[in-house]
């Protein structure tokens, strides 16, 4: 009876999370109705132009999904170079050491500073940096903002990451010492092909944080409503419009905003989906 | 020849080695850059005061910048709130997510709990600002006011998918032997879960908890939709509430008080780290 | 283990069971408002002082006006801040509301250009400057306006608001007036489609940016720009004269042609010394108090503070912290429409 009951406990709190996923699309897309049926669907997700001015007004989400796909894969590019070393030096060279465990324990403290301070951060000290490197006119853009995004998703990738390549099973990896190998080498032959579908696990998740930061993008990027052509260029994305615009908007703007977050929720979603199917068919192999 | 291979594999094993560490060490820097821009720019406001007063008014920090004196007030009313806020979220997102996540390691690959687990990844992506949104619309519309209540819900959502998370981990991590120990010697399933898996997870979800908090004690938008804000310290949850990133963001708009950014931001900074810290130290403690 | 799960269980209902009795309204009177950011270092200066005074709280949360206006007609705070008046579709979609001005504001034009230390502008320049047809300060339009001042040889950077905003909005609604071109080509609004230019996200965003680029030039709302210290363009006004902004030149502008409802806008004032970009922000009530669950004493404590607000004792702070007073015109409409405030369909008082 008592297991019954417990077991009841348990798939209530797991129906509860399926509850309130299903509950927030609900609101996300009674709330972005009014847009899309003004728009229809795809050419509100295609259409660049984003024209809040009353009587003429005209919303798109390209520009936004544009700029944040740019900013967040550019991100992830920028951190595999940090955080794949990290993952190998917390779970392969110095494995269970306590340096291990200090390295471990800085990068997880980037996870945790707000994101208002990394933006402040970004803000008053690398955005001059930037203008002053000649990476860009004013300093702010999609390059500036990557390069915040990918210190704010180091920890996530890398954390993950480490686990896995520390699971990864010694007998494989003595059997390649025993042929000789370096440790090099048994990186590149067992751990990498062994933790690979781990590691790509940790780089879906980062990419699906750096897609849903707002508060330290809206404050870096330049929040120009168009598409990003160059590094310096500034632009924007769902995350950072609807944060700029949502104070003030009413009616069929507000709509259109709550579509944008509808279509972030759908790129999220699609994203995880992607990684779920790869990391499955690697595991298939 | 034989020995210049050898030799080349070798030089490239330690070139890699080198260049690991090299870049490993290499992300200490922004933390290392952020933290000193924070302590550098906001330490000399932090004093008794700044954890004891309410917010200052805009003349009064006028009048104190301009004749040079540290300004007056501090963040209380957004410390008050902050802990209130963070302490419902835990109230009902623990017991929530734990369960969950029991569910969820237990059956690791049912159809349910697949579902269950891509859609709590899902929740984990969404921006913080249309959590905020939503519980607008679910919490402080039928209530009718802003109230540190629907802060405390929009908190416990975005906290739910950590815990969830961090709690499957931990469970998937112990032996099983455990578990058939228990049932072997004829407890019931709930007494092992709670008596016997839990206990030995403790370490584990506690960690996941403080990480949890630490997440959701910087954030802002989600916040400004739910509780609003207030100038003073209120106790009643179902008031509008002040929060410390609230309180960021007020300063922020405010150039008489801009001075306060950086220290209110030097001090949520101290409090997470302090969170990390104890997390990291009860996690080696319990050693899982 | 079982104790802490059983005590975080039993936390959890004690909170649900507090909501389901809806535990709420304590005795003590406070006010709950939101809106605006641009008013909000005056309405912390005057609510502080308020609650000193008269021991009442006022709560005021800076999401912005639309948000704020949608917090009103979700009935879920006291007043909205709103830095423009609703129109009348919007007017009409919710019981009735009055518009209650507070204080007076301006969008100023600040300004980066090392040794130029006093520069006049005319709406004509500007209009060239934001449609991007200016595009270098050396050029001899500017230098026409001013004699003796030598401009350097570098490009202008204009940069606007690319939060929705009040601020743009009085700016744009001031272009649309003086120019045609304006009009077709960009139009008014909270929230604009730039043709040139760089976007900044608030009052601490175009700061910022202006601080950090040489030739920069940028709108913004004059309380940050006055208490910032950063350097201001003179304007030309209708009346051909450059104004530089000031509480007393905006304060000019509200002067004149006020409409008993309060609604209006105060740009390009025709009065000789106004400054010719001024606004002003208002709180937003219902008319009728007896809505919801709202008591007699609550309609009575906001009437007293928003009667308070417009009052000799409020207004005299509104410079201390950057902004302008009312006009005495202005606050005798305002007391007027707070006066005609109801409770069931009987005056307050």
């Amino acid at each position: 009876m008592k297991d019954r009951i417990f077991k009841g406990l348990l798939y209530g709190a797991s129906l509860l999370v399926l509850l309130l996923c299903a509950a927030m699309i609900y609101s996300l897309v009674s709330g972005s109705w009014q847009a899309f049926s003004e728009f229809g669907f795809f050419r509100f997700l295609f259409s660049p132009e984003w024209d809040p001015t009353l009587g003429r007004e005209q919303y798109g989400a390209w520009a936004f999904v544009t700029g944040t796909l740019y900013t967040s894969f550019l991100a992830l590019l920028l951190c595999i170079p940090f955080s794949l070393p990290v993952a190998l030096f917390t779970g392969e060279y110095f494995k269970k050491t306590r340096l291990a465990s200090v390295v471990g324990s800085i990068v997880d403290l980037l996870a945790g500073i707000p994101s208002i301070v990394y933006g402040l951060w970004g803000f008053y000290t690398l955005c001059p940096l930037m203008k002053s490197w000649g990476l860009s006119d004013q300093g702010f853009g999609v390059l500036t903002s990557s390069v915040v995004l990918a210190i704010m998703i180091i920890p996530y990738a890398s954390s993950l990451s480490s686990e896995f390549i520390s699971m990864v099973p010694n007998e494989l990896k003595e059997g390649a010492y025993s042929l000789g190998a370096t440790r090099l080498e048994v990186i590149r032959t067992v751990v990498f092909p062994v933790a690979g579908s781990g590691i790509f696990a940790g780089y879906v998740l980062a990419l699906g944080r750096a897609l849903g930061e707002t508060m330290a993008v809206t404050m870096l990027i330049g929040n120009t409503i168009q598409i990003p052509r160059a590094l310096g260029d500034t632009g924007n994305t769902m995350a950072s419009v609807i944060a700029n615009q949502f104070g003030e908007a009413s009616g069929l703007k507000l709509s259109a905003l709550i579509g944008i977050g509808l279509l972030l929720f759908i790129i999220t979603a699609l994203i995880n989906f992607l990684g779920k199917l790869i990391i499955n068919r690697q595991r298939g192999k | 020849m034989e020995a210049g291979i050898k030799k080349s594999r070798w030089i490239k094993d330690r070139v890699f080695f080198v260049v690991v560490c090299f870049l490993s060490s290499l992300t200490a820097i922004p933390l290392v850059l952020i933290l000193w821009e924070v302590l550098r720019k906001g330490y000399r406001q932090l004093n008794w005061s700044f954890f004891t007063e309410e917010a200052p008014n805009s003349l009064e920090a006028m009048l104190a910048v301009n004749s040079g004196d540290l300004i007056p007030g501090g963040v209380a009313n957004g410390l008050v709130g902050s802990l209130l806020m963070v302490l419902m979220a835990i109230v009902i997102a623990v017991p929530v997510g734990i369960f969950a996540g029991i569910r969820l390691s237990e059956h690791p690959s049912s159809r349910f709990s697949s579902v269950v687990r891509s859609v709590a990844e899902l929740l984990q992506g969404t921006p913080s600002i249309v959590v905020g949104l939503i519980i607008y619309g679910w919490v402080v519309k039928p209530l009718g006011t802003y109230s540190g209540f629907a802060g405390g819900i929009a908190l416990a959502v975005l906290m739910l998918p950590l815990i969830i998370r961090s709690t499957e981990e931990t469970l998937k991590m112990l032996p099983g032997s455990l578990k058939e120990a228990g049932l072997a010697l004829g407890a019931s399933y709930s007494t092992v879960v709670l008596r016997v898996l839990l206990p030995s997870a403790f370490g584990g979800l506690f960690t996941g908890i403080l990480l949890a908090v630490s997440r959701v004690l910087g954030e802002t938008a989600p916040l400004m939709l739910t509780a609003l804000g207030a100038s003073a310290i209120e106790w009643n949850v179902f008031e509008p509430m002040s929060a410390l990133p609230l309180q960021i963001w007020e300063f922020y708009n405010d150039p008489n008080l801009a001075g306060l950014i950086w220290s209110t931001s030097l001090f949520l900074l101290l409090l997470i780290l302090a969170l990390n810290l104890t997390a990291k130290r009860i996690a080696r403690k319990w050693k899982l | 283990m079982k104790t802490l799960l059983k005590s975080l269980v039993v936390g959890m209902a004690g909170l649900f069971l507090l909501v389901s009795c809806g535990g709420k309204k304590s005795g003590k009177e406070s006010l709950v408002g939101a809106g605006a950011t641009f008013p909000l270092p005056y309405y912390n200066l005057a609510f502080d002082n308020y609650k000193q005074a008269h021991g009442v709280s006022v709560n005021y949360g800076a999401q912005g006006s639309g948000a704020g206006l949608r917090s009103l007609a979700d009935q879920l705070v006291d007043f909205a801040g709103s830095d423009a008046f609703m129109s009348n579709e919007e007017m009409a979609a919710i019981p009735a509301v009055i518009h209650v001005p507070t204080c007076l504001g301006a969008a100023v034009l600040a300004y980066n250009l090392p040794g130029v230390d006093s520069l006049r502008l005319t709406a004509q320049l500007l209009n060239d400057i934001y449609l991007g047809k200016l595009t270098r300060w050396a050029d001899p339009a500017i230098a026409a306006v001013n004699p003796g001042v030598t401009l350097p040889d570098i490009p202008v950077y204009p940069v606007y608001r690319s939060d929705g905003s009040g601020t743009t909005y009085v700016f744009s609604h001031y272009m649309e007036a003086v120019s045609a071109e304006w009009a077709e080509k960009v139009g008014s609004g909270k929230s604009l489609k730039w043709p040139v230019g760089m976007a900044a996200k608030g009052n601490p965003g175009v700061a910022g940016v202006i601080k950090q680029t040489e030739g920069a030039i940028g709108y913004m709302g004059s309380e940050y720009a006055f208490s910032s210290k950063i350097p201001m363009a003179l304007l030309q006004n209708a009346a051909g004269n450059f104004v530089l902004p000031g509480t007393e030149s905006i304060s000019a502008a509200a002067s004149g042609n006020i409409p008993d409802d309060t609604r209006v806008m105060i740009t390009n004032s025709e009065v000789a010394g106004a400054y010719p970009i001024s606004c002003l922000t208002w709180m937003v009530v219902y008319r009728e108090q007896a809505y919801k669950d709202r008591t007699i004493e609550q309609a009575r404590a906001l009437q007293d503070f928003l009667a308070w607000m417009v009052s000799d004792t409020a207004q005299s702070m509104t410079v201390k912290v950057h902004y302008a007073p009312l006009s005495e015109d202005m606050a005798a409409k305002a007391q007027a429409q707070i006066a005609s405030m109801t409770y069931n369909g009987q005056p307050l008082r």
